[in-house]
């Protein structure tokens, strides 16, 4: 990692700020979502289990989806084919992305969590800060998953095919809506390969039990797995001639 | 310099074979391009000419056979020395010109950036696009989309420039400048790899290359090409057609 990571971070970020409106849908559709997920449960106590699940579930999905289909477009584009043919590594191509994404993905979350708590007026425990800090892990694995994923894309027709596989059954079977221990033993073995399950045990601790990062250490290790496990997969990926 | 430790060999390619699945893109191919001129590559479509400069940039891998790029086999390390333009623009839509060529100057490591504004400023000009530098570069005409890729590429000041067919869509008069910036880095000690399938570039070029089915079937300076048919007065196009006969025929 050096200093073309930052560059290529750099990049990113310049690309979407000069796409207005990207940049206007990543900061108003998850503030949509969570308003009509909000209004539809009337029932408060509801609303305060669920809110922490799809604070995780919304980070995964909007990383996943953002970077995955900006990678796919370095490839379809041409530009990886620059990229692979100059002096960077595949490591600062990933941590590039891991950082460019970041701060959106952080003001995203950021966004989401402070409308969940003051406008709906959740009840939670917990600080803030832990919140966020523990939402960067979630954010990073879900960066890094989606660089990996996009490499079996060909086009964004493939790409958009990877949400119904890998986003929709953790969302179901990682505890968003009714607890993993109620399920069939082998959905409770799936549950427990999937990192939405870690990260929503690991947010509903902090905000509902009021537990500190070091309660829930092992879910935040369980995360940190992961993104390395995906970012070197991802960097593999990534060789020189092996491109098609 | 970099002659001295090569003996004058930019290129190298030693009974190089590629293919796709079980497509012969390149067939034994074997090529010496000496340093500091301009080769061009000519040949129909599919003929290999884009496989060939992959190959050289290391973006893909011989399959058997080897290639020298300035002395090494192509790596990340020696990627430096190598500007590269890909046949299709290759560039990111949203950004400016002058984002695009200024990340390729900081990816290709130059570092400070009062030489490195300078230098941007320079190639940007260069391809006449310093009136458009601040628009996004979807928002360019395919020409201009051709210039802004060349500038990425020479940015750097590579010893290597491998162009893939660089003079596609440009008017006649950038065509002129284009050749003439060409010639003036030939002189300077750079060597050119240039496909392409126009005649007119070919003309320019101090040294071709014709290239037919993964194999270059003929080579020389233009006039030795055109000699080589046995009629005095061939043009080029017709010693590039005489020679893509002449393999037909010995095809049986
Ligand atoms: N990514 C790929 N996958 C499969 N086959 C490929 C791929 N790229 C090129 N080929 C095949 O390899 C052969 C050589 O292609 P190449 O692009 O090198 O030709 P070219 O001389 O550059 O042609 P053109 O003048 O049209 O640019 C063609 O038959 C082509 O179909
Ligand atoms: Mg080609």
């Amino acid at each position: 990692m050096g200093s073309s990571t930052f560059t290529i971070a750099g990049r990113l970020m310049n690309q979407l700020i000069r796409d207005r409106r990207t940049l206007g849908l990543i900061i108003i559709v998850p503030l949509v979502v969570m308003s009509l997920i909000g209004l539809s449960f009337p029932d408060e106590g509801i609303l305060d289990y669920i809110a922490p699940a799809m604070l995780a579930a919304l980070a995964l999905f909007f990383s996943f989806l953002l970077t995955g289909i900006s990678f796919l477009r370095e490839r379809s584009q041409g530009t990886m084919e620059r990229l692979m043919a100059s002096p960077v590594s595949r490591l600062d191509v990933v941590f590039g992305y891991l950082f460019g994404f970041f701060f959106f993905a952080l003001a995203q979350t950021l966004i989401i969590v402070l409308f969940t708590i003051y406008v709906f007026d959740i009840n939670f425990m917990g600080e803030i800060w832990q919140i966020l800090v523990f939402q960067i892990l979630v954010i990073t694995g879900s960066v890094t998953l989606g660089i990996f994923t996009s490499t079996f894309a060909r086009n964004e027709f493939q790409m958009v095919q990877f949400i119904p596989l890998i986003i929709l059954p953790q969302m179901f079977l990682s505890g968003v809506l009714w607890p993993v221990e109620q399920m069939p033993d082998y959905l409770q073995w799936m549950s427990a390969a999937m990192p939405l399950t870690y990260a929503i045990d690991g947010l509903r601790d902090i905000m509902l039990y009021g537990k500190g990062l070091l309660d829930v250490g092992f879910e935040l290790a369980v995360l940190a797995g992961f993104t390395v496990v995906t970012s070197v997969l991802a960097a593999l990926t990534l060789r020189r001639g092996a491109a098609g | 310099m970099a002659q001295n430790i090569t003996n004058g060999v930019a290129v190298k390619a030693d009974k190089v074979s590629f293919h796709f699945k079980k497509l012969r893109a390149i067939d034994e191919l074997s090529l010496v391009v000496p340093a500091g001129i301009s080769f061009g590559l000519l040949g129909p479509n599919g003929a290999g000419k884009t496989t060939l400069i992959r190959l050289i940039t290391g973006l893909l891998k011989p399959k058997s056979g080897g290639i020298d790029v300035l002395g090494q086999p192509p790596s990340r390390k020696n990627a430096r020395l190598i500007g590269y333009m890909p046949q299709l623009h290759s560039l990111y839509a949203e950004l400016s010109v002058m984002q695009n060529v200024s990340f390729f100057a900081k990816i290709y490591g130059l570092k400070n950036s009062k030489q490195r504004q300078q230098r941007v400023e320079e190639v940007t000009k260069l391809v006449n696009l310093w009136g458009r530098r601040n628009d996004s570069v979807m928002n360019l005409s395919g020409g201009m989309k051709q210039r802004a890729s060349l500038a990425c590429a020479i940015v750097h000041n590579p010893p290597l420039l491998l162009l893939d067919e660089p003079t596609v869509g440009l008017d006649p008069e950038l065509r002129v400048t284009f050749w003439d910036y060409f010639t003036s880095l030939t002189q300077e000690g750079t060597t050119l790899i240039i496909s392409s399938h126009t005649m007119d570039d070919a003309a320019h070029c101090d040294r071709l290359g014709f290239m037919r089915q993964g194999k270059v079937i003929a080579q020389g300076t233009p006039t030795e090409l055109k000699e080589a048919t046995g009629q005095p007065e061939a043009s080029l196009e017709e010693a590039f057609l005489h020679f893509i006969h002449r393999e037909e025929g010995s095809d049986g």
